[in-house]
């Protein structure tokens, strides 16, 4: 049940404190007083926003060091073909990540309803819905008889176009200039880890794809307390 | 423009933090109460006093409801309230560039 408030009704009237009690305490100048709104939107990034920085070293991490693991098996193999401890591996760090970026974007956000909630969640979605359809892709080239090869490529090429997209998109819906340049530039490691055939592509997703990542959490790290998005 | 000018009502600095945080939301945006003392580091006490102030300016909306059967209040600037700040921002900018 929702009602409106009337003004004049106390709010959470348990913790009641007699008025005036600090009423005293002006801005000293009107400089502080410009500190004290631009302290209130650090406060609220911190509280209320994701961290990108920690989001792209996760997910930065977990390219890296997963496709490094399948390029190193996949190596001298004919046809290249990684461990299967290398995809486990590489399995359980993204789910770290997932993890990671769920945890992070639910505390965040909680808390806070409205508009905005209501983007955020749809594009939290709209990586799911992504995904299921790279699955289904993937999925139906198998069954046309792909060969592994093929697979492999397929699996990298498309999820590194879905990833790129969705960046420009959250770029573009939350006016971040990084995570835009970002998205670009992992839509082109997509195309080039596919040009490269196996095993480079995985050489090319570890160090373009997850370095770029990683590069992309330290620009925003650095941005971070200037304000900038 | 002097600072004897501006707008009482924000200009406490317990207020205009208040203010401020609630303009960094996307208007339509509704903040619950316990996140907003989150952001602002204040006692809940001290956040109900300055909140009720400025419901009484017109200057915030507080939205009560329940979760579960926890009463929850949300609370966000009214269009008024936007607009005071945006005034009370655009003030202090004048301010400082008349006196340097």
């Amino acid at each position: 049940m929702t009602t409106h408030d009337s003004a004049s009704s106390p709010l959470e009237p348990e913790l009641d404190v007699p008025l005036g009690e600090d009423e005293g305490e002006l801005p000293p100048d009107a400089a502080s007083a410009l500190d004290i709104i631009r302290a209130q939107r650090s406060a609220v990034r911190d509280a209320a926003e994701p961290d990108t920085r920690l989001l792209l070293a996760a997910w930065g991490v977990a390219w890296l060091v997963g496709n490094l693991l399948l390029f190193a098996t996949a190596r001298g193999t004919e046809p290249a073909t990684p461990a299967g401890w290398a995809f486990a591996i590489y399995f359980v760090l993204l789910g770290g990540a997932v993890a990671v970026t769920i945890t992070n974007v639910v505390q965040r956000s909680r808390g806070v309803v409205g508009p905005s909630g209501l983007s955020g969640s749809m594009f939290g979605w709209a990586w799911t819905i992504g995904f299921v359809g790279v699955y289904l892709i993937m999925t139906g080239l198998m069954r046309a008889g792909a060969d592994p090869v093929l697979v492999n490529l397929g699996w990298s090429s498309l999820s590194c176009l879905l990833v790129g997209v969705m960046y420009l998109a959250g770029g573009a819906m939350w006016q971040t200039p990084v995570l835009y340049a970002l998205g670009a530039w992992i839509v082109l490691v997509g195309g080039a880890a596919t040009l490269a055939g196996l095993p480079g592509s995985f050489l090319v997703m570890a160090l373009a794809g997850g370095g770029g990542l990683l590069v992309g959490a330290l620009v925003m790290h650095s941005r971070y307390y200037r304000g900038a998005r | 423009m002097t600072e004897a000018e501006l707008d009482p009502v924000i200009h406490s600095q317990a207020r205009l933090r208040v203010v401020a945080a609630l303009a960094q939301f996307a208007p339509g945006d509704r903040i619950a109460f316990t996140k907003l003392q989150q952001v602002l580091n204040m006692t809940p006490g001290n956040l109900s006093t300055h909140l009720r102030k400025l419901e009484d300016a017109g200057y915030v909306e507080a939205v009560k409801s329940f979760q579960g059967r926890t009463p929850v209040t949300h609370l966000s600037l009214t269009a008024r309230g936007r607009l005071a700040f945006e005034d009370y921002a655009a003030a202090l900018t004048k301010i400082l560039g008349g006196s340097s």
